[in-house]
């Protein structure tokens, strides 16, 4: 604005109205304000803005982020599995087997194409005739080789054993480069294995690996089908507490032996799968529960609201351990599979992760449910069983449930490396929560178990440690004090820091410019007295 | 309320006289129902449901349940509970007209949810742990608010409770009892749908049919208890026994209004019940006649619906159904029922067929029965009667008045009077008296024993167990002041203006003759609860706070800073400041306008307005 200029310059015209300049100030004066202000800048820099950081700063344990990325990654742990397969082969001589073991191995290899999942063959000792436990030598499975009239192969319906016979002219010279025989071997162990590998290969597949450790065929339908079973079945625990209910709409039957039935159909069930889970068992009656379709023909879109979770008292157990529910129910209606045939003959279906329910059609006053009744329920509920812990189909009964430790570890060890992704992933997307510090200590201990895991991925110390893993990262994820961590607004926190800092800043600010102008004004005018006095 | 145990028992062996009696009285039948309805005065009826159902002890330990409700086992078995009792209630019991309380008050609790069970545990922090443990599971079941029984709302009695079932296996030391109380919760229907998901015949046939949240909640007074004890009979094996009881107290007038409409209106002259034998009576003037007399009704009108015949469960040698009202009375009741009069000529009850529904009427007694003796039982006086009302005023200190009363002529009672009171009221126990009045008794004997444990800030509530005994007919007031203390900011509740309730006092009568009935308490009853209203803050203090003390300390920073920074001149050296400053800046932004857009429209304008500064020119 040139038109007013009003400032008491002493080179300016007169002022008007008796306006007169004020005496110069003295330089010392001038140096005083300048500390003054200086000094004040000083404080508020140097111990106000440390003293408010370090009291409004949250504790954050420090986390090995990368690591944990690394592990979510699957750049940490390539998991593989060796499996050894023991060869027995009595009848043959030691040269002999050696030289089949060689060619057998070379067949197995040429077949995989999966890296992850690796058949080892070995010779075991020859042995009498008594037979050989598997467990003994750490191995998966052992071929029994016998001589005999065709090649024919049979699993053991109870042991973990392949037995393979041959004619006897069919044992490879030392000197052939193949064997109609190995590569016979061969393609039995991979079918045998084949529904393993397919499963951990999905596995792997859908836990984000690296490709390069992927396998390569997977045919979309299998996907879908391994998909569908690896979705049904639970989460993994040590523990499942299975609950039997009777159900019925009306008063009737009110009693049921249930208790002789799972002793008789379950049980023996229930013991071979003790090595990897533990099972509590309740039983219960509930008369005049209402199912939630009231229909006779139940379709399959009514299948799933069938159960009346609003009234049916399927509360899960309070300890801890998942609940998988059994349910009979005793009612006339029928399940209709395909709109064509009316009358279906499915009497059960399988929630996924939850249950089973059974229709059992009972005479109207029946009172009693008798142990033969619940003959086809309970061996539907353990088949269901199998496949909602995961269990693989094909294969004799040991052979799946060693698969299903392998599978289990696996899928243990890939959740506990991907909750450590996320906590990962978390801790850097929310600079502000709080990472206490026994977060960093769960952290700490997963990755040790998960090292421990991968290390020794097919055992049973697998599983025992991918289990703990698994548990303390889930235990690190959900920190209490992380997950209810109080959290203030930006306008709550300006509320509180306004009323005290604006007008503190206030003069702080415009002494600091004002200083600062007066001081670009000073080097002005004297750089203009010195071009003065240059020219003069 | 014996009379009630009493006919209870009669109905029993009559029944069995005259039916095929084939199992005995205390029947190892699993289960069974029973509603008795007893008209009360002021056109009032008590409606007490009992279920009952008992699982041996083998068959719970191998979680095969049948009758024994699967959700609540299983809290038990995890908590540990050997005993548990489970109270929800609201409104209250007018002991004056109504008598005696049901079950002798074994049945009930204070406003609200109480919950006292013994557990097993090693050490008292075991028991405690269990206790969590048990309040979180129950709270999730009952849909209540129990998780909220912390350590300061919980209590360890030691006079007033005894346990109920026989418990051979467990020592004193190892059996923990635990007491907790919310007196803030409101029982509603969401505890009542869970509760009725615990018996085997849901709500879907028997009594329990009748049950109905509306009703229920609308009722003067309800209680709801849930009771799991052992029960080893000699000789047999020891079964768990749960036994569900709803009492409810329905005011027949309330009930009997059309639930499409509800509004309650003045019935119209003609049918305004008046007392004809009064001299004034005419056809415009009516002196309201006794509320006895409107005891008619049926039981569809008073809970809203039909009783769907009898659970198939429940034990036949029990009728399901029992009315208590003079023999004189008629009763209707729907086809096929029996209908059995008792001999203590004031009870009948009613055998029902298994699938028809149940009607009962009970028509308003006719004119020659009104000028009979009753109509309604008379009930039978209770052995005490308590009150409780604070005293003093401000909100700092208070005091709690409680007045028992020993209606009886002839017998003393002897009781233990029990408070557990919020770590916020601090008692003054030197300041507890107990004065008597009436007969020519001793102060100094009404108190015979003191049990006191101090409460601790924000961990524990005080406990406070009295042992008592009041002669005849004499009344005793219980006094003690206390402090109020001040919460902490965080610690007050939303409504924190409505007050802090404080937990019903727990009166146990003890039993004279204990050892030939094994019954430890003769009579229980709770006094109403207290609404203790706290010095209260303004929650908006903390702004407040941070407001004032950030102006004070801006004020003293700015002055301050200004001092130490300004250059001081005199008045005139300095710069126009102020309104004088605005002046000229306006004058000068005029002008500059004028001089652009104005300079030939209005030329005398811009003279005048030119003249008077000088400041502007150039």
């Amino acid at each position: 604005m040139s038109t007013e200029n009003p400032s008491p310059l002493p080179s300016s015209d007169a002022p008007p109205s008796g306006f007169k300049n004020p005496p110069p100030e003295k330089p010392s004066d001038i140096r005083r304000r300048g500390y003054v202000i200086l000094s004040f800048w000083l404080i508020v820099a140097l111990l106000g803005l440390p003293i408010w950081w370090k009291t409004t700063s949250i504790y954050r344990a420090d986390l090995p982020l990368q690591e944990m990325l690394d592990w979510s990654d699957g750049k940490a742990c390539r998991p593989v599995f060796p499996l050894r397969i023991s060869i027995q082969a009595n009848s043959l001589q030691d040269q002999e087997a050696q030289n089949l073991l060689r060619l057998t191995q070379h067949a197995l290899d040429d077949l995989n194409d999966f890296a992850g999942h690796h058949l080892r063959l070995q010779l075991s000792p020859p042995v009498g005739d008594e037979p050989v436990r598997a467990t003994d030598n750490g191995s998966a499975l052992t071929i029994r080789l016998s001589p005999g009239e065709a090649t024919t192969a049979t699993l053991d319906p109870y042991e973990p054993i392949l037995d393979i016979t041959y004619p006897p002219n069919n044992i490879p010279s030392p000197t052939a480069s193949s064997s109609a025989l190995a590569t016979y071997i061969a393609s039995q162990l991979r079918s045998t294995f084949a529904e393993e590998q397919a499963t951990i290969s999905y596995l792997l597949s859908t836990n984000s690996m690296p490709s390069e450790h992927r396998p390569l065929g997977l045919s979309p339908e299998s996907a879908e089908s391994l998909a569908k079973r690896t979705t049904r079945s639970l989460k993994y625990a040590p523990t499942y507490h299975l609950t039997f209910s009777l159900f019925t709409s009306g008063p009737l039957p009110s009693s049921w032996d249930v208790e002789a039935a799972i002793e008789e159909y379950m049980k023996p069930v229930l013991d071979v799968l003790s090595p990897i889970h533990n099972f509590t068992i309740d039983t219960q009656v509930q008369l005049y529960a209402a199912p939630g379709v009231q229909n006779d023909l139940l379709y399959k879109q009514d299948l799933s609201s069938f159960i009346n979770a609003a009234e049916w008292p399927l509360s899960p157990s309070i300890g801890g351990a998942p609940t998988i529910n059994f349910i009979v129910f005793v009612g006339n209606q029928t399940i209709v599979t395909s709109p064509e045939t009316e009358s279906g003959g499915s009497q059960s279906w399988l929630i996924p992760q939850w249950g089973t329910v059974y229709l059992l059609a009972q005479p109207y006053d029946t009172t009693h449910v008798s142990v033969e009744t619940l003959k086809q329920p309970m061996l539907t509920f353990t088949s269901h069983l199998f496949s909602l812990l995961g269990t693989p189909q094909s294969g004799s009964l040991p052979l799946r449930l060693s698969t299903l430790t392998r599978i289990r570890s696996a899928d243990l060890l890939l959740r506990a490396s991907s909750t450590l992704g996320s906590l990962a992933r978390l801790a850097l997307a929310l600079p502000s929560i709080s990472i206490p510090s026994s977060v960093a200590d769960g952290v700490s201990k997963t990755m040790y178990h998960l090292r421990l895991a991968c290390d020794t991925l097919g055992g049973a110390d697998g599983l025992a440690h991918a289990r703990v893993a698994e548990a303390e990262a889930e235990r690190a994820f959900f920190e209490k004090s992380m997950v209810g961590q109080l959290f203030f607004p930006d306008e709550h926190k300006i509320a509180v820091y306004l009323p005290l800092l604006g007008p503190v800043a206030v003069p702080l600010i415009m002494g600091a410019i004002n200083e600062f102008k007066a001081w670009r004004k000073r080097r002005r005018e004297r750089a203009e007295k010195g071009a003065e006095k240059k020219k003069e | 309320m014996r009379q009630f145990l009493s006919f209870f028992l009669v109905s029993l062996i009559s029944f069995c006289t005259l039916s095929t009696c084939a199992e005995s009285p205390t029947s190892s039948a699993d289960y069974h129902e029973q509603l008795v309805l007893r008209p009360l005065p002021l056109s009032a009826l008590l409606a007490s449901f009992n279920f009952r159902s008992n699982i041996t002890v083998s068959e719970f330990e191998a979680h095969n349940f049948r009758l024994f409700p699967r959700s609540l086992a299983q809290i038990l078995q995890h908590a540990g509970t050997r005993e548990l009792h489970l109270r929800f209630s609201s409104g209250r019991w007018d002991s004056e007209s109504w008598g005696a309380r049901p079950w002798d008050g074994a049945r009930e609790g204070g406003t609200g949810v109480e919950l006292w069970a013994w557990l097993e545990a090693e050490t008292d922090d075991e028991a405690d742990h269990k206790w969590l443990t048990l309040t979180n599971a129950l709270s999730g079941l009952f849909c209540a608010s129990l998780n909220f029984i912390d350590g300061t709302r919980t209590t360890r009695p030691v006079m007033s409770f005894q346990p109920e079932g026989d418990h051979p296996s467990l020592t004193e030391a190892n059996t923990h009892l635990l007491f907790g109380v919310l007196p803030h919760e409101v029982v509603c229907t969401e505890n009542l749908t869970p509760f009725l998901k615990l018996l085997p015949c849901k709500g879907k046939a028997g009594i329990a049919s009748l049950l109905d949240g509306h009703k229920l909640f609308d009722s003067s007074w309800q209680s709801m208890a849930v009771d799991v004890r052992p029960i080893c009979p000699a000789g047999g094996e020891c079964v768990l026994q749960i036994e569900l009881t709803i009492d409810m107290v329905l005011d027949i007038d309330r009930s009997k209004r059309p639930r499409d409409n509800p509004i309650p209106r003045p019935p119209p002259g003609h049918e305004l019940p008046c007392n004809t034998s009064k001299p004034y009576h005419s056809h415009d003037t009516c002196f309201p006649a006794d509320h006895e007399a409107s005891q008619d009704w049926t039981l569809s009108q008073i809970f809203g619906k039909h009783m769907k015949g009898t659970c198939p469960l429940t034990d036949p040698a029990v009728p399901p159904v029992c009315l208590q009202v003079p023999n004189s009375r008629s009763v209707y009741v729907s086809d096929g029922v029996l209908e059995k009069k008792n001999l203590d000529r004031v009870s009948r009850c009613f055998e029902i067929r298994p699938d028809a529904n149940f009607e009962m009427v009970l028509p308003s007694p006719s004119k020659d029965d009104q000028q009979a003796t009753s109509l309604i039982v008379k009930p039978e006086a209770p052995l005490l009667y308590a009150e409780r009302s604070f005293t003093g005023h401000g909100q700092e200190r208070g005091g709690v008045q409680t007045i028992l009363r020993n209606p009886s002529s002839d017998t003393e009672v002897e009781f233990i009077y029990m408070e557990s009171l919020p770590w916020f009221m601090r008692i003054y126990l030197h300041t507890m008296s107990a004065r008597i009045q009436g007969t020519k008794g001793d102060d100094n004997s009404v108190i015979q024993e003191v049990y006191y444990r101090p409460g601790v800030d924000r961990a524990r509530g005080s406990q406070l167990e009295v042992r008592m005994r009041i002669p005849p007919a004499s009344t005793v007031f219980l006094t003690y002041d206390f402090e109020k203390s001040i919460l902490r900011y965080t610690e007050y509740p939303p409504d924190a203006n409505r007050g802090f309730d404080v937990a019903a006092a727990v009166i146990t009568i003890l039993n004279k003759d204990e050892p030939k009935t094994g019954r430890f308490a003769a009579y229980n009853l709770r006094t109403t609860s207290l609404l203790c209203s706290l010095p209260t803050p303004d929650f908006s203090m903390p702004y407040n706070v941070i407001i004032f003390t950030s102006t004070a300390i801006a004020l003293a920073f700015g002055g301050m800073f200004n001092i130490m920074v300004r250059r001081f001149v005199a008045a005139d050296e300095g710069p126009e400041l102020g309104l004088k400053l605005l002046k000229t800046k306006l004058k000068s932004r005029f002008a500059a306008l004028f001089k652009k857009f104005g300079v030939g429209k209005a030329k005398g304008d811009q003279t005048k307005e030119a003249e008077p500064q000088p400041a502007v020119t150039e």
